[in-house]
């Protein structure tokens, strides 16, 4: 093959073959949906949408990413274990950690390998209980319960990284709205003949609400002008140009 | 007309306006016409004088994409943060600043080394390249935003960036480089991570204000046009609101 062969499959390949695939399968499940024709293929052993196929082999190789970050993360806390970087230890307990937690699927394509020859499926169960319930759960629920300290310690430091007059103005009417939400929220035993309820109603349903709508339609614009420039193909992150 | 072809209506509708816009706007450029000049955004003004900053300091940027990916809803606010990595990417290279990225969800994994790696060959430096300055850290968003703000301690960053897909765990990444007394520059779109960043840094993109990145950073002319695209078509949605709510008053 000369090199001018090679560069031209190259380019191909790297530039225009991602261009064209990303593009064409875009363009066929948006068009799907906007225009739900009857284009039906058999899939699996029943009629199916040609764009809900396209989606599901995008969450396949959703899955095959999944692989890559395995291995970018073995490569990352495995080098910093072996070279006793600053942090090792926390990177071996990872490393661990991914170990024991893929013990369960493991012994599960073991079964299906060796059928019977494993004796004990329970072996399985424990470990999946042991590692979600146990680990997994109980560490997501305590970092979830830290973020309610890094929020409030923000609101402290709220003044800090304000500089200026109105830049001041608008971080005091924050923690203003923040703290007239939060003292509404509470049952104050004594106060009921103060309108609270509906003082809070009105800035979190109305004021809050509005603003969030307002956000929400931005974020719709944007979503919807740089998708369309992925498929028009001016914007191209799949590919080497 | 039933729900479902009402919105399929509506959706080919806006399809259809804005390739006319963008087809409009692209035939201004073409004839010469200036194209109008950008609002400042300081999230992203800042950042390419935060790497030389971080050149002379000898430290390192972290850049968070967030826990959004591609297989998601938030596909497309993951490929908008993404277009900051493209557009410092050359800026870290040239002035061979360390640079880590770190992703929540591993579809996001091969964009960002691709982008870096892209980077680095354009400067005939692809022997620099490494692929582990893009580092996955977990699927789950917490999970992520701790092991980002861990990162964060360990490597000795001087500017942090959060731009991306967050939820309010995004407090954690920000936590950590606010103890550091870091500058931090971040864009998102949740209202609870907008909620979270606020307080931290006025530094702040928000919403659209995120799609904004690449025309901030670049001032390339696909990205202008598609910011005055969305500009013109925001005055419309304003414009379509109210005439509905005095209509229907």
């Amino acid at each position: 093959m000369t090199t001018k062969t090679r560069g031209l499959i190259s380019i191909l390949v790297k530039k225009w073959a991602p261009i064209f695939i990303a593009t064409f399968a875009g363009l066929l499940v948006l068009v799907g949906y906007l225009f739900p024709t009857p284009l039906l293929v058999n899939y699996r052993g029943r009629p199916t949408e040609l764009r809900d196929v396209l989606v599901e082999w995008a969450v396949i190789v959703a899955a095959f990413a999944f692989v890559l970050g395995v291995v970018n993360m073995l490569r990352v806390h495995g080098g910093r274990a072996l070279r006793r970087r600053k942090g090792w230890f926390y990177s071996l307990a990872l490393l661990l950690a991914m170990l024991i937690g893929s013990l369960p699927p493991l012994l599960e394509i073991l079964q299906w390998f060796l059928g019977d020859a494993l004796p004990d499926v329970q072996i399985q169960k424990a470990l999946n209980y042991l590692v979600f319930d146990h680990v997994i759960g109980a560490l997501g629920a305590s970092l979830a319960a830290l973020m309610a300290f890094t929020l409030a310690l923000a609101a402290f430091r709220l003044m800090r990284a304000r500089r200026g007059g109105r830049e001041l103005v608008i971080g005091w009417l924050f923690i203003l709205v923040v703290a007239v939400v939060l003292l509404t929220s509470t049952p104050l035993t004594g106060l009921d003949w103060l309108p609270l309820a509906d003082i809070r109603r009105m800035v979190v349903n109305v004021l809050g609400m509005a603003g969030m709508r307002g956000l929400l339609l931005g974020v719709v614009l944007g979503t919807v002008i740089t998708a369309l420039r992925v498929l028009v193909i001016s914007d191209r992150p799949h590919s080497e140009f | 007309m039933n729900t479902h072809a009402w919105a399929t209506a509506f959706l080919a509708l806006s399809l259809l306006v804005l390739g006319l816009v963008l087809g409009a706007q692209w035939l201004l450029r073409k004839r010469g016409k200036p194209l109008p000049a950008l609002r400042p955004l300081p999230a992203f003004q800042d950042l390419r004088d935060e790497v030389k900053r971080v050149a002379e300091s000898g430290k390192t940027i972290h850049i968070a994409l967030g826990s959004g990916g591609l297989s998601s809803a938030d596909a497309v606010t993951s490929l908008a943060a993404l277009q900051v990595v493209e557009a410092l990417a050359d800026a870290v290279v040239a002035y061979d600043v360390p640079l880590i990225i770190t992703v929540g969800d591993s579809t996001l994994l091969p964009l960002a080394q691709d982008a870096l790696r892209r980077a680095y060959e354009r400067r005939d430096l692809a022997e620099l390249y490494k692929p582990s300055l893009v580092r996955f850290i977990a699927p789950m968003p917490v999970a992520y935003a701790a092991g980002a703000a861990y990162e964060i301690a360990l490597e000795d960053v001087m500017t942090n960036v959060m731009v991306g897909h967050f939820g309010p765990e995004v407090s954690l990444i920000a936590d950590a480089g606010a103890r550091l007394g870091l500058p931090q520059l971040a864009a998102a779109v949740s209202p609870d991570a907008i909620g979270a960043l606020y307080p931290i840094t006025n530094r702040l993109a928000v919403g659209e204000e995120l799609y904004a990145a690449g025309a901030q950073m670049t001032e390339g002319s696909r990205y202008l046009v598609s910011l005055t695209t969305q500009d013109i078509l925001r005055f419309i949605l304003v414009i379509a609101i109210l005439v509905l709510a005095v209509v229907q008053s």
